[in-house]
């Protein structure tokens, strides 16, 4: 049965799931200092991440296809609260990771987790559409196969458009095989199954057929319009140095206050470097972006040599401890066995 | 300042250098130019932003007065990478110098009055300008008294000053020092303490502080005490500047730009200012 | 000034010629975003949308050197070194096409500050003097605009060297390009003059162009902000989703603050003038470890307080140059919505400006 869920108002009637995370954060509202969830944003297309601190604030709670924002970035800052947080699956794995490392404690996080079949990716939709031109939406059925019906202004009046969402999902929600949270301590509403197709990489691919010339030449084009905004560093959940990060140290002065592409470049090569291997790939780098940078590429491209050479991915499991945050004398997969003296 | 672009240095020369403190080092400096030193002009407590080429600039105020014009007098404190390249150049080495920046102290309110100088560490170099230029027009001005502490006795600026200006007869010097060692002969407490047991009068006075934000905090609490108003407390601020002419942005308050604006405010002008120090 | 008629499909041949004078700097389609690009021929600037970046970066880059220093060792005594200075190379002659009048109007604002304000930037004035704004009209507003609570408007002149009014007509589409300066003028010397029939179908496309939403009555701005600037919580709660990022500031047109750094080679070097943020925390970190605008509270106040408060009482006297500002105020916004559109978590200093109204009016009613 479809499920129609507006977008344009926060009736307290548009959802049950809605209903359950308030009902459940109600709850919890004495055991934490706030809760982090999801508000509407200033259009039916952009949620915005919102403190819940009393009952009172619970009705600008929302939940739908356009919560794209991860919540578990800003836990770091706030360390030393006792804080609720709502995830979704992919979120989770980025507090799976900040949790193994030691960057937040456990019991002082209450997780609200809500499966997920997808999030909007407002870039493609801004591709084809003028989407600041977009008054209202709505979604009809799941993400996964449903609708998203706009109704836009512009010259000549009011237009309606009816777009498959599938198109519009984030490339993460193609190929997720984690739609429910992997840590939670409320499971808010029924499981879903995973349906991303497996992660093979195309895009990496894609890149990988060029020649070493046309990739460097892909990647200035691409670097060349870089405003060193440090939104992909501040959006970043693992990214937890901030304000000391090298990116702005002087001492020692490792990048230049030049607009160049070398220090462009450099900065993405030592942030991909700094989350090789705990990076869950929650895409909010390049979301954050207001230039469009496809900078998750890099860091899915550290991720793919972690999983060929240790066999492992980030944020899935809270016992496992990240590769090069350890060491064996013999990897499974690294063939230098002969050469160790 | 360069009159065609106030972005680029007098090119002046270290003339001499020596410690004051285990952090603070002293730095005379003359322009390169013997015409532009003839001709430079200043008022006390203004500030000038000194470049090391290759590091940067940073703001200091030239503590020496505008009544002695033989050099430009910096002391400066080892704590980022500006200060710390500078504590490295020594006599003959070039540096850069914009100035003079910023507004001065009301020198000219204050004659006829007696001045209260409450100072802190390094804080005593603003003070020293003023001081100096008063020592030096001696009869413009009333009683001048002179509070000074540190942390440790060797942590007190400008030491062989110190002992001249007490032994002048014609101010009064009041030493303090938190932790006073084996050798110390003076007194021991923190300059507020110090000021409210002295019971400075406020009647036709002006008090000029400057220190450490601790020290400004308690030390304005004991002013207010002594029945001092806001109108009759100077005090200096510090911010982070860069360009020193109110285009850069981020020394503002609220509309006000401490680098061109200040740094010199009495209490009552800070105390219509958005409350964000 | 006579009106003149741009056809879109002669947009390339002008850009180019324009190009022989200037360098042009036209937006183009990236992916999601919209970049100026320097004018080549095998270019297609798209002036459909407003740019993701705003104009500002033609007058103040991103990054330029203020100056280059060398040092020289004395050869006679290698402990003693002199230093010699030269300033930066003058700007280039540039046209930027696409502009918004939002964008235009930033250039208005920038003036107050590197020409009003005090001291006059040499460099700035520099760039101002050699650049043109060829802007284009906006025919509808995005769900982020709000020009008009600034004093803007879709057709605002202020600051444009020439603005292109968007024009559909049944025989060719283009532009109908006004004239606002004299060098505008000579701009557009070779196009044909515009007939009566386009300029009457310019005013009845306006005519039909919705009108936006009620500005609020924001008269009262600048003193609600300093009512609730000590309020913590308040800024605490509207900062809570900041990411303390660059993109707001970067983006905007008329935020101007800078940062001056060095950059050194060897025994040469240049002292740089690069964009900086308030929303950044080394902004205002002080050598001594102390820092004014600690918390992301402080420092989204800031942002907000500079542009509503801080610059309308900074001047007073400014009228707002298009005369339809509803407040009477001049703001260093113009509502241009890149703060809001590009913002990766949708803070939207709309709504905090509605806040602080909201807020400064209850704290006053409960102080009764």
């Amino acid at each position: 049965m479809a499920n129609e869920s507006s977008a344009s108002q926060s009736s307290p009637s548009e959802s049950p799931r809605v209903e359950a995370l308030r009902a459940k954060i109600a709850l919890e509202l004495p055991n934490v200092d706030f809760v982090l969830g999801y508000g509407r944003g200033f259009d039916p297309l952009h949620a915005t991440p919102v403190t819940v601190r009393t009952e009172k604030d619970l009705s600008r709670l929302i939940f739908d296809p356009t919560c794209v924002q991860n919540l578990a970035t800003s836990l770091y800052g706030l360390r030393g609260k006792r804080l609720g947080v709502v995830v979704k699956g992919c979120d989770s794995r980025s507090v799976i990771q900040l949790l193994q490392e030691r960057l937040w404690e456990r019991e002082n996080l209450v997780i609200f987790g809500l499966p997920c079949e997808g999030v909007l990716d407002l870039a493609k939709l801004r591709a084809t559409l003028d989407i600041a031109s977009v008054r209202s939406a709505s979604f009809t059925g799941s993400p996964r196969d449903g609708l998203l019906r706009l109704n836009l202004s512009g010259e000549g009046g009011e237009r309606v458009r009816d777009i498959e969402t599938k198109g519009l999902l984030a490339d993460k929600c193609l190929r997720c095989q984690h739609p429910n949270p992997l840590v939670y301590d409320h499971m808010i509403g029924p499981e879903v199954e995973p349906q991303g197709r497996e992660d093979e990489y195309a895009d990496l691919h894609a890149l990988e057929k060029l020649s070493t010339q046309e990739r460097f030449d892909f990647w200035k084009r691409q670097m060349s319009r870089c405003i060193r905004c440090y939104a992909c560093r501040n959006a970043c959940p693992l990214c937890v140095c901030k304000h000391v990060c090298l990116a702005d140290s002087r001492e020692p002065h490792w990048l230049s206050a030049e607009a160049t592409l070398q220090e462009k470049w450099l900065f993405q090569v030592m942030h991909a470097l700094h989350l090789a291997g705990r990076c869950t790939e929650c895409g909010e780098c390049q979301r954050s972006c207001p230039m469009g940078i496809p900078i998750l590429l890099l860091k899915r491209m550290m991720n793919r040599e972690l999983k060929e050479l240790f066999n492992y991915q980030a944020g899935v499991s809270l016992d496992a401890v990240p590769p090069l945050h350890t060491f064996l004398m013999e990897e499974d997969r690294i063939k230098d066995r002969g050469l160790l003296w | 300042m360069n009159a065609s672009n106030p972005y680029i240095p007098e090119l002046a020369t270290i003339v001499e250098t020596f410690d004051e403190t285990p952090d603070v080092k002293t730095f005379r400096v003359v322009l390169q130019d013997p015409t532009k030193m003839a001709a430079f002009r200043f008022e006390p407590g203004q500030v000038a932003q000194l470049s090391v080429f290759g590091t940067g600039e940073s703001t200091f105020v030239i503590c020496s007065p505008p009544t002695r014009m033989e050099y430009l007098q910096f002391s400066v404190m080892r704590v980022g990478e500006l200060t710390h390249r500078l504590h490295t150049l020594k006599a003959g080495d070039p540096i850069g110098l914009r100035a003079p920046l910023g507004n001065h102290f009301p020198y000219r309110d204050m004659q006829g009055k007696d001045i209260v100088f409450v100072g802190g560490g390094l804080g005593m170099a603003p003070l020293r300008t003023l001081l100096l230029f008063m020592l030096d027009n001696r009869a413009d001005y009333g009683n001048i008294t002179l509070i000074y502490g540190g942390r440790t006795p060797e942590h007190l600026c400008f030491k062989d000053e110190l002992k001249d200006w007490a032994a002048r007869g014609d101010m009064r010097v009041e030493l303090t020092v938190d932790n006073p060692g084996t050798d110390w002969q003076g007194r021991t407490g923190v300059v507020p303490a110090v000021l409210t047991e002295l019971a400075v009068s406020p009647e036709n006075a002006v008090a000029v502080t400057c220190g450490p934000p601790i020290m400004i905090r308690f030390t304005l609490e004991a002013l207010g005490k002594l029945g001092f108003t806001d109108e009759q407390i100077v005090t200096t601020l510090e911010r982070r500047m860069k360009c020193g002419i109110g285009l850069c942005g981020r020394c503002n308050i609220g509309e006000k730009f401490v680098c061109v604006d200040g740094p010199v405010f009495t209490q009552a002008q800070l105390a219509g200012l958005p409350q964000e120090f | 000034m006579v009106a003149r008629f741009l056809k879109e499909t002669d947009l390339a041949a002008i850009t180019a010629a324009w190009a022989r004078d200037y360098r042009v700097l036209a937006p183009v389609r990236e992916g999601s975003s919209i970049v100026y690009r320097v004018f080549s021929q095998d270019m297609h600037p798209f002036l459909g949308r407003p740019p993701t970046s705003s104009a500002k970066e033609a007058l103040l880059p991103q990054t330029e050197n203020l100056f280059t220093y060398k040092y020289r060792k004395d050869q006679d005594d290698l402990t003693r070194t002199e230093v010699f200075l030269s300033e930066a190379l003058p700007p280039e002659p540039t046209l930027i096409l696409g502009p918004r009048p939002c964008d235009a109007r930033g250039r208005h604002l920038l003036d107050r500050v590197f020409l009003e304000r005090g001291v006059i930037d040499p460099q700035y004035k520099a760039h101002r003097a050699a650049t043109l704004f060829v802007s284009v009209a906006c025919t509808s507003m995005q769900n982020t605009c709000f020009c008009h609570w600034t004093g803007g408007a879709m057709d605002d002149e202020t600051g444009s060297d020439v603005l292109l009014h968007p024009l559909a007509l049944e025989s060719a589409s283009g532009f109908v390009a006004k004239a606002v300066t004299p060098a505008g003028e000579k701009l557009l010397a070779n196009l044909p003059e515009a007939t009566s029939e386009m300029l009457a179908k310019l005013d009845e496309r306006k005519a039909q162009a919705p009108a936006p939403d009620n500005a609020p009555a924001l008269a009262g701005i600048a003193e609600s902000f300093l009512a609730v600037f000590d309020d913590l919580d308040f800024w605490t709660d509207q900062s809570a989703r900041c990411l303390s990022c660059g993109v707001c500031t970067y983006l905007c047109p008329t935020c101007s603050c800078f940062n001056i750094t060095d950059e050194n080679h060897g025994m040469s070097g240049r002292r740089l003038r690069t964009w900086d943020t308030c929303m950044s925390a080394l902004y205002t970190l002080e050598g001594s470890g102390h820092n004014p605008r600690i918390s992301r509270a402080h420092r989204l106040r800031n942002r907000v307080g500079h542009k509503f408060s801080y610059h309308p009482r900074e001047f007073p006297e400014a009228a707002p140059s298009s005369g339809q500002s509803p407040s009477g105020l001049e703001f260093s916004c113009t509502g241009c919505g890149r703060c809001i559109r590009s913002c990766p978590v949708a803070v939207d200093i709309r709504q905090i400006v509605l806040d602080v109204l909201a807020k400064a009016k209850e704290t006053a009613e409960a102080k009764e």
